[in-house]
Parts: structure tokens; sequence; C-alpha cells
């Protein structure tokens, strides 16, 4: 038997993997000066590919190649309509959503009686002995590992490398990274597409290494969880890991509370991380919203209104 | 209200690095409203018709890509768009569905048009209907059945138009004061709406004598909205169309409106002019967000009678894309939130005459907007 | 610019015009019905239907509530070939579910079946609008008067429910049983309750925990539900969800044993599958359809449990649900114990819901010595009994 402690973190970290893979896609994106509100439809596609192409292959691996693919075309109709075709970022992100639900119900009704050979969780033998920590985060399936090295791997590619200085500018000075050279274009062309990649991941991860099943809409709003998380986190891959555990330890409580014989209203619970968010924005606002990309300001204010 | 206009250090709309000085900021946003252009009428004449052919080419496009969507899961296209077309406006009864559905979608779109005006981003409706819903059905259980129907109905109305405006005001105070981009909180505060009215309906305000689902109470017959003749539409489409004239009215005939385009237009222009943009902009969201409080309280009286889990989930967000579609022009708001409204019930033919899930209606209405939103700008708007 | 002014005025104009027209009063059937409403004239409801429509809430391959009622509509396909059968999926539990039914029926479907609890509004309103049409409702909800075009319908599923506890009670080694479920709706609270009593029958230390999900299929949720009671030690996990799939494996890979419900899904389980609850609607959804076509629909509330049948005590035998397969693991002394259960639910005044059973609380739910009738049994079902671990989100 666990305690609640650790097995709250322990569900948190497993349900706030899909969670944190779309926000680390959601966070390059954002630092290119995209915003994508359709996260929920990268991961629905990428739960629905995941899905069938694990049935269909045998291999759950195939599965999460299938959901990056599947969420990195999502994007790209997404970045050709916002960078080619200069429509509203927020407005072509909800119609994008739309797009995603309308793909999966239509082509996923093939696929709700499929099985595959789901991710098990792969216990890391030394590490998984560790008081608390052990359990919490080494007894967890290898898409879970992955995102941990995601974590400090984004960081680097925004923060760290060449890669990362000449994205950033993109979204931040696009004029000064033209007049050195560059094209901004592709640049934001491959933030937005690989965010939408990591976003596929994250949907793959709920259909074949969380859930184990596909079923219309079963992402139930945790593509938007993960916009309100890069939010919540100013677009910073680790603060971006700290929120994901903290919606996901949400998620995980009330199953957790009520197993022990205790009642909660969930919603209760829910709403949280929610406002627990917009206290955050409201403490740090100045400052987060000083380190917001250029490119992100005009988005979300609005021409007019400067 | 007294609001001191706000302090240009620590207004965002003040800030200078926000400022519109890099021509490419227009790109991003199509503008809230739409420049005049400066060339010969001739030459403007000419530039809409190459427009306009290059928006329906794109719409043709998009209604073909679903034709081939639709053949390739075994549909009959054609077949599929016609009975589409005759399923929903074949009838009064079937035509009367798209006002039943499209009255809180106007009502959400509103929402946004408002704010646009001034140059916010209104991304809340969704949050705004229901927590105008919730106020709605708080006021309503308040009083229980004994309050005058009238009376009851009036305070209802009341209640949602005020708790939608302070739920939409409250993002833009945070704006004005602590600099939080409305479309930011907008969108969480939706979020904290939904989660508010679920614990409410799961407990405290579940309905004792009900099935055991998490429900209100039916509001008592006499706090409903009447019927339209003998038809099931309620009356909430002539809420909806007044208020849309009322926006247009107010938009072309009373100052505020004309100072919500001058502060949309150029924010720090206004403020040099002696405009009060806080008001403006603190006003603005407000009457938003009560438009969309009252979309809440019509579906509340006029259909559902009880919130539910699924209250106006994904309205708020179809009315944003209904005003966007329009441009954020009162009157097209309106039929474009028909339109969409309508999409959404070519579902249901598509589920019964073509055998194909109902959702997959919201591959059509994507590829449609995508065409509109993509597709009917001029060369000169997307370069300049 | 005039012309830009006239759609504005149009609007009001209308707006205006709609004010005038306003007089139909926003009732519900029961409502109506209540206030001595109207009633259909002419020709029986559903006399001679050539269309019969169904609305699912959720998709048809659910291994589970709607795969079962979906399965139903098929064999109603199957028996009457000159009838085209309307089915929706899907189908949210809304004002939205109205629209759909009354598509169907503009489309020519004079019977219904709102086949979710929660379609229960929608369809008594298209029942109120259509006085031809039959509409009929899975779950035995409607109260009070009913109009003489609805009927309702369910079966007394905790019997089998029961059954299965037996099964789960023997087979465990912890004495902690799960149950998943979405709401505490009484139908719900009745199948946690017979599977606590089945459990303690064969197995006075077996206790139930329940976790709810406020939602009848969300994988997600459903997951950390079954993933929080497998770390509290339970070992036969049930539930009452409307897609089973993914507690189903998540109980497989676990290596603990696992009750179906709605339909089966013991493939999903090759070991771990103990037994479970199926519904079989197609003999009643057949009944239905031909009492309607006949033009002898008048009403009814449709019932069924392993003693009575459900239109008399002639159809005994005609359940709509049956009990699932048992596994590799249920031994022959538990089959045995299954069958003595069952044949005694089935004599006179059997029930599983025999007194003395108390509540959670200790307070006495169902007396000694006293048969519950089916009512009763909807009834008292509110509150989890002695045994259940768990509380009921406060109603």
């Amino acid at each position: 038997m666990m305690d609640l402690a650790t097995e709250v973190l322990a569900g948190g970290v497993r349900g706030g993997t899909s969670i944190l893979f779309a926000g680390l896609g959601e966070t390059i994106s954002e630092r290119a000066g995209v915003v994508n509100l359709g996260t929920e439809g990268n991961l629905l596609v990428g739960a629905l590919a995941g899905y069938a192409v694990a049935s269909t292959t045998g291999s759950p691996w195939a599965g999460v190649i299938a959901g990056a693919v599947a969420g990195g075309m999502l994007s790209a109709i997404h970045a050709y309509f916002v960078l080619d075709r200069k429509t509203n970022q927020l407005a072509t992100g909800l119609v994008v959503l739309f797009l995603a639900l309308g793909l999966t119900s239509m082509f996923g009704v093939a696929y709700i009686k499929a099985t595959i050979n789901p991710f098990e969780a792969l216990t890391i033998p030394g590490l998984s002995s560790i008081p608390f920590l052990g359990p919490v985060l080494f007894d967890q399936t290898i898409l879970t590992y992955l995102v941990y090295v995601l974590v400090p791997a984004t960081w680097w590619l925004l923060f760290r490398s060449r890669w990362g200085v000449v994205l950033r500018a993109a979204g931040e000075r696009s004029n000064v990274l033209a007049t050195y050279g560059h094209h901004v274009l592709p640049v934001q062309y491959l933030a937005v597409i690989g965010g939408g990649m990591l976003a596929g991941i994250g949907g793959a991860q709920l259909s074949t290494a969380y859930t184990n099943a596909w079923y219309e809409n079963m992402t139930q709003g945790r593509g938007f969880i993960a916009v309100a998380v890069v939010i919540f986190a100013g677009r910073e891959p680790f603060k971006v890991a700290a929120g994901s555990l903290l919606f996901g330890a949400a998620l995980a409580l009330a199953p957790a509370l009520q197993a022990r014989g205790i009642g909660i209203n969930q919603f209760a619970l829910d709403v949280v991380p929610y406002v627990l968010t917009i206290v955050v924005l409201v403490v740090f606002g100045k400052r987060m919203a000083a380190q917001q990309p250029e490119g992100l300001k005009k988005v979300f204010e609005g021409a007019p209104a400067g | 209200m007294t609001v001191t206009p706000t302090p240009p250090a620590t207004s965002p709309a003040a800030d200078d690095s926000t400022t519109v000085t890099d021509p490419t900021v227009e790109d991003v946003l199509v503008p809230a409203v739409p420049a005049e252009e400066p060339d010969a009428v001739d030459d403007r004449w000419l530039r809409a018709l190459r427009v306009t052919g290059r928006t329906i080419a794109a719409i043709l496009g998009a209604l073909a890509i679903f034709g081939v969507v639709m053949a390739m899961k075994g549909a009959n296209p054609l077949n599929a768009f016609a009975e589409m077309i005759t399923t929903t406006f074949s009838s009064p009864k079937a035509v009367g569905e798209i006002f039943i559905r499209g009255a809180p979608i106007i009502l959400a779109a509103l929402a946004v048009t408002v704010p646009a005006r001034a140059g916010l981003i209104n991304v809340g409706g969704e949050g705004q209907l229901v927590i105008g819903g919730v106020a709605a059905a708080g006021v309503s259980l308040a009083l229980g059945t004994g309050a005058s129907p009238g009376l009851a109905m009036a305070l209802m109305i009341m209640a949602a138009l005020v708790a939608g405006a302070l739920w939409a005001g409250l993002a833009a105070a945070l704006r004005l004061w602590v600099g939080i981009n409305e479309s930011v909180t907008t969108l969480l505060m939706n979020y904290i709406a939904l989660d508010f009215m679920l614990f409410l309906i799961y407990d405290p305000w579940k309905d004792r004598q009900g099935s055991g689902q998490p429900a209100t109470p039916a509001i008592p017959v006499g706090e409903r909205l009447p019927l339209i003749g003998t038809s099931r539409v309620h009356m909430g489409i002539a809420i909806a169309l007044i208020a849309t004239a009322a926006v247009w009215l107010v938009f072309k005939k009373t100052s505020w409106g004309f100072r919500l385009g001058v502060v949309g237009g150029n924010a720090e222009a206004a403020r040099r002019a002696g405009l009060r943009v806080g008001v403006l902009l603190l006003s603005a969201m407000a009457v938003g967000g009560a438009l969309a409080g009252l979309g809440g309280f019509v579906q509340l009286a006029g259909t559902e009678f009880k919130l539910r889990p699924g209250f106006l989930v994904t309205y708020g967000y179809i009315g944003f894309l209904a005003s966007w579609l329009a441009k954020h022009r009162p009157v097209p708001v309106l039929l474009s939130a028909l339109l969409l409204s309508a999409i959404a019930i070519g579902g249901d033919s598509l589920q019964l005459d073509s055998k194909l899930p109902a959702a997959s209606v919201n591959i059509l209405m994507a590829l449609l907007l995508l065409a509109v939103f993509g597709f009917s700008k001029s060369k000169k708007a997307m370069t300049a | 610019m005039p012309r830009r002014r006239i759609g504005p005025l149009l609007a009001t104009a209308i707006a205006v015009a709609l004010l005038a027209a306003a007089c139909g009063t926003n009732q519900t059937p029961q409502e109506a019905v209540a206030s001595g409403g109207t009633a259909a004239g002419g020709a029986a409801p559903g006399q001679g239907a050539t269309k019969v429509g169904f609305i699912f809430v959720g998709p048809k391959d659910d291994y589970g509530y709607n795969q079962a009622a979906y399965e139903g509509s098929q064999a109603v396909a199957k028996k009457f070939p000159n009838i085209e059968v309307l089915t929706a999926e899907n189908v949210p539990e809304d004002d939205n579910a109205t629209r759909t039914m009354e598509s169907m029926i503009s489309k020519g479907a004079t019977i219904i079946f709102a086949t979710s609890y929660g379609h229960l509004d929608p369809a008594m309103k298209v029942a109120a609008a259509n006085p031809n049409v039959v509409v009929v409702q899975q779950g035995n909800l409607i109260k009070g008067p009913i109009l003489p075009n609805t009927g309702t319908y369910f079966g007394t599923v905790y019997e089998p429910v029961f059954l299965a506890g037996i099964a789960a009670g023997k087979s465990t080694k912890t004495n902690k049983l799960g149950y998943v479920y979405a709401f505490p709706i009484p139908q719900t609270i009745a199948n946690i309750n017979a599977f606590e009593l089945g459990a303690k029958s064969v197995n006075p230390q077996a206790q139930t925990y329940v976790v709810n999900t406020s939602n009848w299929c969300d994988p997600g949720k459903q997951s950390e539900a079954a993933k929080s009671l497998i770390s509290q030690g339970v070992d036969v996990i049930s539930q009452h969800q409307d897609c089973t799939a993914t507690i189903t494996k998540e109980a497989e890979a676990a290596g603990i044993k696992v009750v179906g419900y709605h339909a089966d899904a013991s493939s999903l389980a090759p070991n771990g599958w103990l037994t479970g609850s199926e519904w079989r609607w197609s003999d009643m959804f057949i009944d239905i359809v031909q009492t309607s076509i006949d033009g002898k629909f008048t009403g009814s509330k449709y019932n069924a449990n392993f003693r009575v049948g459900y239109k008399s005590p002639a159809d005994q035998g005609k359940n709509p649900f049956d009990q699932s397969k048992f596994g590799p693991s249920v031994d022959d002394a538990t089959k045995a114990a299954i069958e003595k259960a069952k044949a005694d639910i089935m004599s006179a005044n059997g029930s599983p819901f025999k007194g003395p059973i108390k509540a959670q609380d200790g307070t006495e739910l169902f007396p000694a010595g006293v048969p519950a009738d089916y009512a009763t049994i909807e009834d008292k079902n509110t509150v989890f009994v002695e045994g259940v671990v768990g509380q009921i989100p406060k109603s």
C-alpha cells in the first residue's frame, strides 16, 4: 500500500505526462511567437494516430511516431494559416481544434474496438528504491522517462543553443533577425510543427501508455490544461514540468482520497490549478509580461489597442 | 463608476514596447475595425471583386476537400451535401432549430464583438455564458416557487447580466491594473466558471428530487421564456436579435461606441486626445460579458431549464469564431453565428443520412472558417 | 449608406414580430400531464411504424452500455426487415438530443429509443411535441404521471450483479473489492450495494471500495481510479462506466480479477475475467416495437428481473440481461454457490435485497422478513450498505 503523497504525486507524474509533452511543444511554439490554442486537437490526433498505428503494426513505438507525425501535420496547417495567410492565431488555433475533433471522430470509429500492446510501467532498478522519489518518478512508462529528458533538452535548446537564440529572436525581434540575414518564417514553421509533434506524442502517450484505449474526445480538456500550464510557467520548460505535475496531481488526488473512503467534490480540486495560475499571474504578472516574446504581445493584446 | 485614466506606466496599452510601430503587427491580427483604404473607388471595386472571387474559390475548395474526406469513408458527397441542406432548411421546424441553437451563440459572439471594437480579445465567452446561467439559476433557486414569475425573470436577467459583466470585467481590471493580457485571463476563467458550475450541480445545488444525475431542479414554468407560436423556438432568438440591433446602434450612434472605435484604432492617440481609455476598456469588456451572461440566461430559461454538466460547452468558442468570421461587425456577426449553428445542425443529417459520425461536421465548419480567414484578405492588407 | 441600415432595422422588426407572436408555454410533458394537459387523439402512437430511431450517448463499440443498446437496435433491424433503423451515436445529454430526435421524426421515425439516463428530459420534450410518436427511455427514471406515448424500460440488473459479487467475494484474497462508478444515481448505487451484498454472502470480510469519475467515459480518470484502488490492495475490480475497456485492461495488466458490466469484455482480460452482467436488449426492444406497430402501445413501465418477465409472469425468463460467462479462475464451488443464489432470487420473495440489511451508518435499510419490491429497492438505494467503503457525493 502506498501512502497518499506518494500515490498522488506518482499519479500526477503519470497523468501529467501528456500535459507536459503538449506544454513543452506549446512552449517552443510560443517562444517562436506563435500561440496554439488548439493543443487539445494535437493531443486528439496524436491519441488516435498512436492507437490506430499501434494496433495495426503491433508496435507502440510505431504509434508514438505516428502520433508525432499527426500532431506535426495538424500544426503545419496552423502554421500555414498563421504565418503565410496571416490569420489570427487564437481564432485559427480554435478552428484547427474543431478540425481535429471532426477528423478524429470520423476516422476514429474504426479503432474503438481495436487492441494494442501498450507501454507498460518500467521500474528502473536502483533508482526506484529511493524512498518516496523512487515510486513517484521511476515506476513509470518509458514515455514518461522520455519527457524527463525532454524538459532539460528543451531548456537547453531554447536558452543555450544557437538554434534557440534564432528561435527566440523569431518570436521577439523578427525584424532584427531578418536584418542579420536569417529567414524568419522557416524558423517559425519548424518551431510550430515541432511543438505540434511533441503534443502529438503526448496524445499517443494518453492512448498507448496511460489509458490503453481510444475513444472520441478522450482527451477531455487536457490540451487546454497544457495551454494554461504554459501560461502558469511563463514559457520556461522546468516550470512547465512543475505545472504539469501540479495539474496532474489535482486530477489524481480525488480518486486517491476516495479509495481511502474520503468523499470529495472533484471540481473543488480541479479548479485549484487555474486559480493558482491567475494568482501567479497577478503576483508575478508584470515581470512575466515583460519576459513575454514580443510576437506574442501582438497576438494576445491585439494590434489596435497596442 | 469612477475610474481615473490609467497612468501610462502601469497600462500595457501605453507600454511603448507594445505600441504599434512595426508594420507587420497589423498582419498578425485581422484588424478589429477594417481600415479605410485611401485608394480610388474603381481600384477598390476591382480589388474587392478579386478578393471575393478568391474567397469563393477557397470556400468551394473547402467543400471539395470535405467531399473527398466523406468519400474516403464511403459516403456519397453530393448526396450528403444535398441531404444536409434539405434536412437543415426544408421545414420551418428545422429552421427553428437553427434559432434555438443560434440564440446563445449570437450573444456569445457579440460578447467578442464589443470588446474587439476597443481592441480587446475576449476568449472567455465560454465561461461568461456559464456564469450567466449559474447566476440566473441561483436567483431562481433562491426565490423558490413562490415568487411572481415576471419579477423572478427580471431578477434572473439582471443577475445574468451582472454576473457576466463582473466575470469579464475582472479580466479587464487585471489587464488595467496588473498588466495581464485579457485573452489569457478570460481563457483561464472559462475553466474556473465551468468547474464552479460543476461543483454546484454535483453538491450544493443538486436536485434532491431528481434522478441522482448532477443537475439543478428545473426552473418553474413561469420563469421560462415563452415559445413563439406553436413551435419549440423560444424568445431567446428575439432577445439575440434585439441585442444585435442594440450593439449596432451603439456602435453607430453613441459617443461611447465611437470612442471604443477610437481606442481600438490607436489607444495612445485616444489617450492624448483625452479619452479615458481605462474606463472605456473596462466598460467594453463588461458589456461583452453581460451579453454572454444574457446568453447563459437564454439557454437556461429557453432551452435547458436546468444546469447540467454539458451546459453550453463549446458554444462560447463557436461564438468567438463567429465574431472573427464577421470581422467583428454586429449584423454580419448575427449571420455568421446562425451559419455556424446551421452547420453544426447539419451533423444530424451526416449521421442519419450518410452514416458518418455527427461530429464529422466539425471538419466542414473548420475548413470553411479556414477558407474565409485565410483567403478573404486583399494582398495589400497582407503585405502592407 | 442607407443599405447598411437595413440589417439592424430588419433584425429589430423581426424581433418585435416574434415578441408579438409569442404565446406558447414552455412546459415539459410531465408538467403538462400534471396540470391536466392533452393526450393524443386518433391513431395509436407508433402504429404501423416504418422507421425506428435510436440515440446513444456514446460510441456503439464501447465494450459497454452503448454497445449493448446498439446490439439491441440491430436485433430490431434484423427482426423487422421492412423497418428502417436510424441510429445516432455520441448524442449529448442536453437539448441537442431533442433536436437529433426531432430530426429522426422528420425523417419518418415514429418510434424513438432514448437510451441514456441523461436523455430523459429531451425525450420527454420530444414526446410532448409528437403525440403520434412512441418515445421510450432507458433507465426507468420517469417518475409520476407519464404521457400515453411515452414509456420507460430497464431491468433489475442488480440481480446478476449480486451473483457476480459472489464470484468476487470468493475470489478475493485481500477482502478488498473495488468499484469505479460515474454518478451516484439510484441504479448505480443499487448495483454497488448488490455487489457488496453478494460478496458478503459468501465472504463476511469482503468490503467494496468505491471511486467515482463524474463522467460516463473519461479513460484518463478511469485509469487513475483503477490505479488508486489497486494501490489500496483491491484485488477484484468492477465498474459502472459506459466505456469499460480501460479499467478491464488495467486490471488484467495488474494481475487482479475483474467483473464486467454492460457487455462481454472477457477477451480483454483472458486471465482476470471472473464474470459480469450483460444487457441483452433484443427481445425487449423487439417487443416494444411490435407492440407499437400493432397499435397497442399505451405507455407503460417495462421492468424485469429473474423472477417475473417484463410484462407478465408468463414472460418469466425473458430478461434484458445475462450473466456473463465465467473466467478460467472461477472454480466449481463458486459456480455452485452462484447457481444456488440464482435459484433463491428466482424463488417467491427472493431478492438480493433481502433484509435485514444495514446502511453504512448502521441504520436499518431493509428490515428482515419483508420482501422488497422494485419500487422500494429503487427508493432505498440512495445510500451505500454496510461494507461499502466510500462516500456518496452529498445530495
